[in-house]
């Protein structure tokens, strides 16, 4: 909201300087967002045209006679054409200060100008909201005022920030409340009196039915003999600053004392109006035009207001132009309702429509701030020269809030800080709460306007706001033991930490994505799993979808990024299970590699395997089992189930090269998952104490049918040489012209060893034969020559 | 002289030559070999001891065994002699210690990560927990629960994206407060960092994907004194000793009294504007804004079964991307979710 200082200090005296009024605000609730700085403007007072001539030697200049107050008239020339003779103005005087320029005495065509007219530009007002030419003035303007200073025009301008719990400070009047508590300071607040008051004459009140119960209070009034002319400058210049654009006498008063007050109000064209008012559900399919000119249809949804024949308003949002005030217009009714605000929330936003009126009333405004808006308009029109008749109201009546009772200990509980009651009473006073005193108690009423306060902890945060919060003292707590366990982020954080020492960099990629990821996996001539979950209310086609899994995002990362990364990314996949939404925490790391020279060996599949071995070792405790495949978007021949203490635990391989293909990827991605929830809890490994004795080892090499596994062919020898095999690896593997079609070799490495003696040559080698007979029996091994 | 006194004197001539002329160690072997070895010609006098009459045997003996000796000792002078001229060539040799090292290959974790780290690390010490939960979450965790029913204004402030009637990506990590509380009676001490969404345009300052940290600490006693020494111990422990921190009043329907939290703008060191130019973390406040907190409302209390009038505690929730663009002096924070190698690498 703009707040103008000069209007705050209507009703409060404040301090000169503008940044220590925004840091007193901010320390209240309120934080300023821009300070706007008024340009330094000087030397301009008010003048009346006391005689305005044509120019000797210029037509298109004129030279008026201004009365400035003291001394003789001002001969100045001006270019404007809407001067005339009578009129109140502003003169710039010789060696006045404006945002542009400053004025000196100049000879214009032969005649010296003693000074210069001013337009709303040259105070740096919008100059497209204020009229064409020299901007008018109210007659009742002094001769030789300074105009800066009645009009405030060199105080600056807040941007404040208000919270959605204070309707009641989304209002000049109301920020002038806070600021006057703070400082300690009286606050000169308009009077609630309506000038209306104690006409009775009957036939002019209008009736008004509700007939929903979204309407809690609505007062109207009928005005007589209004004008919807050009509202006095001293309103129009205040509207101005406060970001409001003047436009006619009606509209004016209407945003003016919404400003100030923070009841918006509603005026119609009395003549415009068919009988009683009805506050009613709209019809489905009824259709208003509203004031923007846009026609639009409603719902039962919407709380509109008609009489018997037309929809003359959408309650608390806008009105229908059916009953706009026109210039022709002589007598209104001024309407100030309280509206539900969860339902002026809901239409406001069905119909994509907001306005100034809409932002207050779907807080919930408090109900007396009908009267007083409606009293504040009364006196504007009534200066106005309007003819006010008696308010009538309808719905619940304004009652005070029922006491609150606030123990004194609870204060200090709460903010660790003990304020006496006398300084409580005080804070609570400033704010127009009641305040009386129980034992070790108050019994405070809450004013009318704050429909946020109603239990002591609202009390407390009055009190805690007031006295200021950089009073409570820093310390400590005791923080006493507790039963909550910290397992998923240790788990987490091991992962992470585990794969960083494997020389894997995190990255974090989005969860949410559009259609192009599925487009890739259609491109790759792949189906997906499953229908992506999709997100109702996205902000982009980008963001249509949730992710199934990390691996799109993270090809999308290495396609970006060829260089020779090694990532990881821990993060939350979903998946339909039924019509429950399934999320998992999963941990993907790999990286890109160059296709090996042999389409059956794969270095980098293994250096991928030892990393997760690796890992899961780290963060469980456990040893790993790698089962050939078939993994959704993995290479068939080259990926592999992993399962931990007998549980499936993820997966791992070469991605589909068809899919790396479609990311735009020009070598083979390796990528492994581990489902971070599977993971069985950790168990400390077990030390095993060596051998003493020396060990010897075997190297065999056997020519097996490729299909066998090689870690079928390792449990086999090392149930063969149990218990002297202390440990059994292949490693290394030949497919090619020097064994039979089909068939492959493979190397094994047997360390053998005894826990009681020295093994001998005997021992070791009778073992070996039992072993290749074994082999030869389970595989139909043939020793490689 | 004998004819082996002969021989022997010229082989000693000879080998001394051949010694002295050797330019390394394998030409030393050699020479040990060839004269000393089991075929070498010292060997071979040796042998011709037994063809000599028994009374001049001893003195065979002792002469061989003297030139041997004279040998040996050449040849390990002459290995000493080479070793020092080698020392001496590798010790006249430099490099140039400037030149660019060769980069190591370590892994890091994300920036983002790191401060969740530094940050749960600091509440660990002091006997927080740390608590993760689900980001897809039911409108109650996110809102009923938390003292936000359905149509009231703050929910404006959570603009969230949703998956079915009821469901939705959590807008803050504040549903772990509630099913912790759920879960466990008070007293309850935790830390929940997590990832967030919001509907919130991208921009330099905005990601509608975040990370939230957020704490929570009930229990009797519990008051907003405690809730400032916290927040303060945090932020000096992450951003120094000297860092100021500031409480403004705000409105956050789930705390009472709530506050924003502010910390002393690490890049101005709160100077705001120095040399009239406005700081371009800051804005030039000098402040820079981590998140909210307050006293945890008597109405959240009560939807969990805690006893409001027992007990108390406080919550606060911070952006760890935010805090990362002061920490990290980050130009725009949409560098923490493209995640490019050279941002990751500067910041590990």
């Amino acid at each position: 909201m703009r707040v103008p200082i000069s209007w705050l200090r209507v009703f409060v005296a404040l301090p000169r300087d503008s940044s220590e009024i925004a840091s007193r605000l901010a320390m209240l609730g309120f934080p300023v967002e821009e300070i706007e700085r008024r340009p330094r403007i000087s030397g301009v007072v008010g003048g009346r045209i006391v005689e305005l001539g044509k120019h000797p030697n210029a037509d298109r200049l004129a030279i008026a006679r201004v009365e400035v107050g003291a001394g003789e008239p001002l001969t100045i020339a001006t270019a404007a054409t809407n001067v005339a003779a009578g009129q109140s103005i502003a003169v710039a005087t010789i060696g006045a200060q404006l945002p542009a320029l400053r004025i000196e005495r100049r000879s214009m065509r032969g005649v010296v100008s003693e000074g210069m007219l001013i337009s709303a530009d040259e105070l740096a007002l919008p100059a497209e909201w204020f009229e064409d030419g020299i901007l008018q003035f109210d007659s009742g303007m002094v001769p030789g005022s300074d105009v800066v200073n009645l009009f405030g025009l060199a105080d600056d301008v807040l941007e404040v920030e208000i919270t959605a719990n204070r309707p009641d400070a989304l209002s000049i009047l109301g920020l002038a409340r806070e600021l006057a508590s703070s400082y300690g300071v009286a606050l000169d607040a308009p009077s609630a009196r309506n000038p209306g008051e104690g006409d009775e004459a009957a036939g002019e009140r209008p009736n008004v039915v509700l007939d929903s119960p979204d309407c809690r209070r609505f007062v109207v009034q009928r005005f007589n003999g209004v004008v919807a002319g050009t509202a006095p400058a001293w309103m129009r210049v205040r509207l101005a600053l406060a970001g409001q654009r003047p436009i006619n006498t009606l509209v004016d008063v209407s945003n003016y004392v919404m400003l100030e007050t923070g009841q918006p109000l509603h005026f119609y064209d009395a003549a415009a109006i068919h009988g009683s008012l009805r506050v009613r559900d709209a019809r489905d399919g009824e259709r208003v035009v509203t004031l923007d000119g846009v026609e639009r249809a409603l719902t039962a949804q919407a709380l509109v207001i008609a009489d018997e024949r037309q929809t003359l308003c959408l309650a608390g949002i806008m009105g229908a132009s059916v009953a706009e005030v026109a210039p022709s217009t002589n007598s209104i009714l001024v309407e100030a309702a309280n509206f539900n605000g969860a339902r002026v929330r809901r239409t406001s936003k069905a119909l994509a429509l907001r306005s100034e009126a809409s932002t207050r009333h779907e807080k919930s405004l408090p109900l007396a701030l009908t009267d007083f808006g409606a009293s504040r308009a009364a006196q504007l029109l009534t200066e106005l020269g309007a003819t006010a008749f008696a308010p009538r109201d309808y719905g619940a009546r304004v009652a005070p809030a029922s006491p609150i009772v606030l123990r004194l200990g609870e204060v200090a509980r709460v903010l660790g800080l003990t304020i006496p009651r006398e300084r409580i009473t005080e804070h609570l006073r400033a704010l127009g709460c009641t305040v009386e005193a129980a034992d070790e108690a108050l019994s405070v009423t809450p004013p009318l306007w704050r429909r946020d306060v109603s239990a002591p902890i609202d009390l407390i945060e009055e009190i805690a706001r007031i006295e200021g919060y950089e009073r409570i003292e820093a310390s400590m707590p005791p923080v006493p033991a507790h039963g909550v366990s910290s397992d998923a982020f240790d788990l987490d954080r091991r992962t992470a930490q585990t794969l960083a020492a494997l020389g894997y960099r995190e990255v974090i990629t989005l969860s949410l994505h559009g259609r192009r990821r599925s487009d890739r996996v259609a491109r790759a001539g792949l189906t997906p799993e499953a229908e992506p979950i999709e997100v109702l209310n996205p902000l982009s086609e980008e963001q249509r979808f949730l992710r199934a899994s990390l691996l799109p995002g993270l090809l999308e990362y290495l396609s970006a990024h060829p260089g020779n990364e090694r990532i990881f990314e821990i993060g939350q996949i979903f998946s339909r299970d039924g019509s429950e939404l399934r999320e998992r925490t999963v941990a993907t790391f790999g990286f890109a590699a160059d296709a090996a020279a042999d389409s059956w060996r794969d270095d980098a599949f293994l250096q991928l395997k030892g990393d997760c071995e690796a890992l899961v070792r780290r963060v469980t405790g456990h040893g790993l089992t790698v089962q050939a495949a078939t993994v959704f978007g993995m290479h068939p021949g080259k990926s592999a189930t992993l399962s931990i203490a007998d549980a499936q635990a993820g997966s791992l391989g070469c991605v589909d090269p068809r899919l790396s293909n479609a990311f735009e990827l020009a070598r083979n991605v390796y990528l492994c998952t581990l489902d971070l929830g599977a993971l069985p809890p950790y168990q400390p490994p077990r030390y095993r104490v060596p051998s003493k004795f020396p060990s010897t080892y075997r190297d065999l090499a056997i020519v097996v049918d490729i299909g066998v596994a090689a870690a079928a062919v390792e449990a086999t020898v090392a149930r063969g040489l149990a218990p002297l095999g202390t440990a059994v690896s292949a490693f290394d593997e030949y497919r090619g012209a020097q064994v039979p079609a089909g068939r492959k070799s493979l190397a094994l490495r047997m360390t053998l060893q005894r826990f009681d003696a020295t093994i001998t040559d005997e021992e070791a080698d009778a073992a070996v034969a039992a072993v290749v007979r074994a082999l030869e029996e389970e595989f139909g091994a043939t020793l490689r020559a | 002289m004998t004819d082996l006194a002969e021989s022997l004197e010229r082989l000693r001539q000879r080998f001394s030559a051949q010694a002295e002329a050797a330019i390394d160690e394998r030409e030393l072997d050699s020479l040990r070999v060839r004269y000393l070895g089991r075929q070498g010609e010292v060997t071979q006098l040796r042998r011709g001891i037994g063809t000599l009459p028994p009374d001049q045997r001893r003195d065979a003996g002792k002469a061989i065994n003297d030139v041997v000796a004279v040998m040996e000792g050449r040849l390990a002078a002459a290995s000493a002699a080479l070793q020092a001229r080698s020392f001496e060539t590798e010790l006249a040799s430099s490099i140039d210690v400037t030149f660019p090292a060769r980069k190591a290959r370590l892994g890091s974790v994300h920036p983002v990560r790191q401060i969740i780290e530094r940050t749960c690390d600091y509440f660990m010490r002091h006997g927080f927990a740390v608590v993760l939960g689900p980001e897809a979450e039911p409108e109650y965790y996110n809102f009923d629960a938390l003292n936000i029913p359905a149509d009231h204004p703050a929910r404006e402030n959570f603009d969230s994206f949703w998956l079915s009637d009821g469901l939705l990506l959590r807008p803050h990590t504040s549903p772990i407060q509630v099913r912790t509380m759920q879960r466990y009676p008070p007293p309850v001490a935790i830390v929940a960092p997590g990832k967030c969404y919001r509907r919130d345009a991208t921009d330099a300052r905005h990601l509608f994907q975040f990370h939230q940290v957020e704490g929570l600490l009930v229990a009797e006693g519990i008051h907003f004194g405690h809730l400032k020494g916290m927040l303060e111990g945090l932020c000096r422990e992450l951003f120094g000793r000297r860092q100021k921190v500031r409480f403004r009043p705000s409105y956050f329907p789930f705390t009472e009294p709530s506050a924003e939290v502010d910390t002393t703008c690490p890049k101005c060191s709160g100077a705001g504007a120095p040399q009239g130019t406005r700081c371009g973390m800051c804005g030039g406040s000098g402040w820079i804004e981590l998140g909210g907190a307050g006293m945890v409302h008597p109405n959240v209390l009560r939807e969990v079964q805690y006893d409001p009038e027992t007990y108390s505690g406080w919550a606060f929730g911070f952006g760890a991307e935010r805090l990362g663009l002061a920490l990290y002096d980050v130009d725009d924070i949409r560098r923490f979710v493209t995640s490019d190698p050279d941002f990751l690498v500067a910041l590990s």
